[in-house]
């Protein structure tokens, strides 16, 4: 296509079983942007109902898009789309990696890679601008990851970005990821690259993505986006009161005087970090405090890290030493959220302690390493409910159960982990296998796990697949939108918006302003029915969701409906996206357009969610809930202070409220014919005709 | 002459807030005490043999460099960023003038030795080294070594900036840097490196962790090169190295 800016015109095709390598034209998916929504348009167009995940007839598409490497803030993203190993059904879904990776392909010059086929051997991809090969990767093939990403860079160069599986993806398990950047990775994709033979993906790229806009409007634009942006998940206050700010709430935003990066050499001091300093974005979230507690997580802190071209810098690194001398692993070591959280989540030391920090990054090490994926938390949860409650005792052939060192985990020491990941990673025995293979089979292996999914412990949405920013994060907004994909929600539209910290009045007059209604926001303590207003926030925080991952822009702090700038009354702005996006490629495009194109994505992901379940009742089979979200806790009614519990009849409600704002049928929430022809998907309306599944 | 003679003295820096990188050009220069009618450098040219303009002996001190910080270096690139998008109008890490990718993963002794070591780079310990060209002293070896004289010393800063109609591409002056800071455009067919950006660097404004600065230059060509080249007066051309010979007896 005549190279706009932002695109760098070409996507690259790599078929593994017959060893070809081609390129296609980026302007025929351009209704799409890339990542997610190419992802999608290249499933439905190319891989049968019916196909399983570890087919070799099923693509992985690794999408970025015409923000990814532009230097855009917070575009340094990729959507990784596939059939999802870890559903029963293997439906299509989206795993997301940060990192440099992504930024690397464009500068490479591509706008995206699809593989498809399956190697007859082991091999890795090797893209150095526009040459690519496929090469042996038998030598790597039975090592982690960061063993695979040094032996490739010491092979071509080390400023070579390397996305790599460890054992867990070779070894098929559903709950294996893709990383790069040691810490950066897509959960649940791993297997898929297992199944094709694909160890790694490498790429140097030395090109340029164009900015088609002037470089002073760029500019300009660029300094207005970075003093809208608050801390990581866009909280635009502070976390404790500061000399500078008006308010301060709970947010990620913790810097502070006094509070430091403890580790780095010498320690250096997050500070002050006034909301008009855009030279200390990157240190206004010091996330070590959060996710492993005052104390530790100031003290063990080197710095905060993070994607390609982000201010706002969420991962956290650590020194232990203790990792060393205690369980043989590096010092250094560091993730974010549910990565920090996947060693600790075997454990009951409190947050804050030693122990609770080195199981953490002792989980780091190992998980990161064989590419092993928490599902959200839900396969350590799951973990410890089957041995407490007896049920590994009772299934295990005792031989095996024996064999666990249990003792660890009733002891609380980290060194557990050292067994329970290799086992999953390596599926050893019985129990290595039914957690390799994923929670939803574990459900049907063992009902107990389906029965404790029902329970509120598990934290268990539905599908066996953990709850993401649900029921707690916004009442009907965040139940709906966990009720949409195949996996654990990723979506955080709803919370960057509702965890800016700003008062509850203010947050009211905002939500008025965007979705029309004040009452689209409940206060976190008395929940509402079911009203338009929230109808309205779902479907927006849907489709942002879609044009982030699509974009590539970040759903972890985008969008900035809300800023920390007083000046603006702590407004965003909705049309920054489109702005960007504009400005980058050239082509202008508003505010309305730009949502048009996520609403085509998403009606497309509902279509494909059709197409592979072979179901048109979507309302009943798929929009659904375990009956925790309704029950708990048994002795409050729904809309009780202070509790979450949803009322059935109100989410029916919902569910009608929400498909007649998306132009969903209400008894079956498929997209109507005439909504698909309207977002210019009526191949994708006749494909649906033809399978019976049109309504 | 001893190109010593032409040393400006600084007068001492009192950094207003040292947290914060993003001084303006004119804070700088006040910083600096240049831009004052006193303070006009004298450009004295060596004897010309073929018009080889940039064998100057007596080239003038620029007035301040970029450095950085790895401890405070979170590896964001948005220096990188800076560098070529508001300079060139196009993202391109390799053309960037301030070095962040090539040390990301690795550090600058790369993946030869393994991985998760006390060495820096995020497989290592986690400092990330950002090079910045030094706007060496006389002398310099990438202006030595260009062949058409296209590396000037250009205010108000004093860097060392390719002057791009006489750049004729042949990429001498990259082989020459110790430090590997020149770059190449491969679009445009001509050398690049730092200029800082008229006295407004770019990089600096743009990193969000105040891990690089805009200081008085001070010589550093003394830190261990990142290459070890043939010293820039043995590897200059003909039509400047015969013009040495006019101030080294
Ligand atoms: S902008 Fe600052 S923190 Fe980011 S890579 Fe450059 S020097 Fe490091
Ligand atoms: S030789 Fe290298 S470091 Fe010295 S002025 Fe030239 S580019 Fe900069
Ligand atoms: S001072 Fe300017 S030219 Fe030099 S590295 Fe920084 S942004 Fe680039």
């Amino acid at each position: 296509m005549a190279p706009l800016g932002g695109y760098r015109g070409k996507i690259l095709r790599i078929d593994l079983s017959t060893g070809k390598v081609s390129s296609e034209d980026t302007a025929k998916y351009k209704d799409f942007l890339g990542g997610t929504g190419l992802g999608y348009k290249i499933l439905w167009d190319e891989v049968k109902p019916g196909t399983k995940a570890f087919d070799p007839e099923n693509r992985i598409i690794f999408g970025v898009g015409p923000l990814t490497g532009s230097g855009a803030p917070l575009s340094g993203r990729v959507s990784i789309t596939s059939l999802w190993p870890n559903h029963l059904n293997e439906l299509p879904a989206t795993g997301h990696m940060g990192g440099h990776w992504g930024a690397e392909l464009k500068f490479a010059g591509w706008d995206s890679i699809i593989v498809q086929g399956k190697a007859d051997k082991p091999v890795w991809i090797y893209i150095n601008d526009d040459k690519v090969e496929i090469r042996d990767a038998r030598h790597l093939w039975g090592n982690g990851i960061f063993r695979a990403t040094e032996e490739i860079c010491n092979e071509v160069g080390s400023d070579t970005q390397v996305a790599a599986i460890g054992q867990a993806g070779e070894n098929l398990v559903r709950i294996a990821c893709v990383m790069c950047n040691r810490s950066h990775s897509a959960g649940g994709v791993g297997g898929v690259l297992g199944s094709k033979n694909l160890k790694a993906i490498g790429i140097r790229g030395t090109g340029a993505v164009a900015i088609a806009a002037d470089k002073k409007a760029w500019k300009d634009l660029t300094y207005e986006f970075l003093s809208l942006i608050g801390a990581n998940n866009q909280g635009v206050v502070p976390r404790t009161p500061q000399p500078w700010a008006e308010y301060y709430g709970n947010t990620r935003w913790t810097a502070r005087k006094g509070l430091y990066w403890g580790s780095a050499k010498p320690a250096v001091e997050t500070g002050e970090c006034s909301a008009d300093d855009l030279n200390r974005i990157g240190y206004r979230t010091q996330k070590g405090v959060l996710d492993h507690g005052e104390g530790v997580g100031e003290k063990y802190l080197v710095r905060m890290g993070g994607c390609h071209s982000c201010p706002v810098r969420c991962h956290a690194y650590t020194e232990i030493p203790a990792l060393e001398t205690k369980y043989g692993v590096s010092r250094f070591q560091g993730n974010t959220c549910t990565g920090n959280s996947f060693g600790s989540g075997f454990f009951s030391s409190p947050s804050g302690s030693e122990a609770r920090i080195e199981a953490s990054q002792l989980g780091s090490a190992l998980a990161d390493d064989y590419g092993l994926w928490s599902d959200y938390g839900q396969f350590p949860r799951d973990f410890v409910y089957g041995y407490k409650s007896g049920l590994f005792k009772a299934k295990l052939d005792p031989k095996e159960y024996d064999s666990i060192p249990w003792k660890l985990l009733d002891n609380n020491d980290p060194a557990f982990l050292l067994d329970v990941m290799k086992r999953i990673a390596f599926r050893t025995g019985e129990l290595g296998k039914a957690f390799a293979d994923g929670m939803p089979r574990l459900e049907q292996k063992w009902p107990e796990i389906a029965a404790y999914h029902q329970t509120y412990d598990s934290s268990c949405w539905k599908d066996a697949h953990a709850k993401h920013h649900s029921s707690e994060a916004g009442a009907q907004v965040g139940a709906l939108l966990n009720m949409m994909y195949n996996r654990d929600v990723q979506c955080h539209t709803h919370t960057n918006f509702m965890g800016s910290g700003l008062p509850f009045n203010l947050m009211k007059e905002i939500s008025g302003e965007l979705f029309g209604s004040p009452d689209a926001l409940d206060s976190s303590t008395q929940y509402t029915p079911m009203n338009k207003g929230k109808a309205v926030f779902t479907k927006m925080s849907l489709i942002y969701l879609e044009l982030h991952n699509s974009l590539t822009a970040c759903n972890w702090t985008l969008p900035l409906w809300t800023s920390p700038r007083k000046d603006r009354k702590y407004r965003g702005d909705v049309a920054l996206e489109s702005k960007v996006l504009s400005a980058v490629t050239g082509e202008k495009i508003s505010r309305e357009e730009l949502e048009a194109t996520g609403l085509r994505i998403l009606n497309l992901f509902r279509a494909l969610t059709a197409r592979f379940m072979n179901e048109k009742d979507l309302r009943n089979k798929h929009d659904l809930a375990n009956e925790w979200v309704y029950e708990y806790p048994k002795d409050k009614p729904a809309f009780a202070a202070g509790v979450t519990k949803m009322d059935r009849a109100d989410m029916e409600l919902a569910k009608d409220m929400f498909y007649a704002e998306m132009g969903w049928d209400k008894a079956t929430g498929m997209p109507t014919q005439q909504t698909l022809e309207k977002y210019g998907l009526k191949q994708v309306a006749e494909g649906l005709k033809q399978q019976g599944l049109l309504v | 002459m001893n190109s010593d003679d032409s040393v400006i003295e600084m007068p001492p820096i009192e950094l207003a807030d040292a947290s914060s990188s993003a001084m303006s050009r004119r804070d700088f220069l006040k910083i600096v005490g240049a831009g004052t009618a006193g303070l006009v450098i004298a450009q004295v040219v060596c004897v010309q043999v073929d018009a080889a303009p940039s064998a100057q002996a007596d080239i003038a001190k620029p007035k301040g460099m970029v450095i950085g910080d790895p401890t405070r270096c979170t590896g964001c690139r948005r220096c990188e960023i800076a560098c070529t998008s508001f300079n060139d109008g196009k993202n391109q890490p390799s053309l960037a003038r301030i070095k962040v990718a090539r040390n990301l993963n690795f550090g600058p002794d790369g993946a030869q030795y393994g991985y998760q070591r006390q060495t820096p780079g995020h497989f290592g310990n986690f400092l990330i080294v950002q090079e910045t060209c030094r706007q060496c002293a006389h002398p310099v070896p990438c202006m030595m070594a260009c062949p058409n004289g296209a590396i000037e010393v250009t205010g108000p800063v004093n860097a060392r900036i390719v002057n791009t109609t006489k750049c004729t591409g042949c990429r001498q002056c990259q082989a020459a840097c110790p430090w590997d800071m020149t770059v190449f455009d491969e679009q445009l067919k001509k050398a690049s490196k730092c200029h800082l950006c008229n006295g407004e660097p770019e990089c600096v404004k743009a990193c969000p962790n105040a891990a690089i600065r805009f200081v008085p230059w001070q010589d550093r060509s003394k830190d261990i090169p990142k290459r070890w080249v043939v010293p820039a007066y043995l590897a200059t051309p003909p039509n400047v190295s015969s013009t040495c010979g006019s101030c080294h007896k």
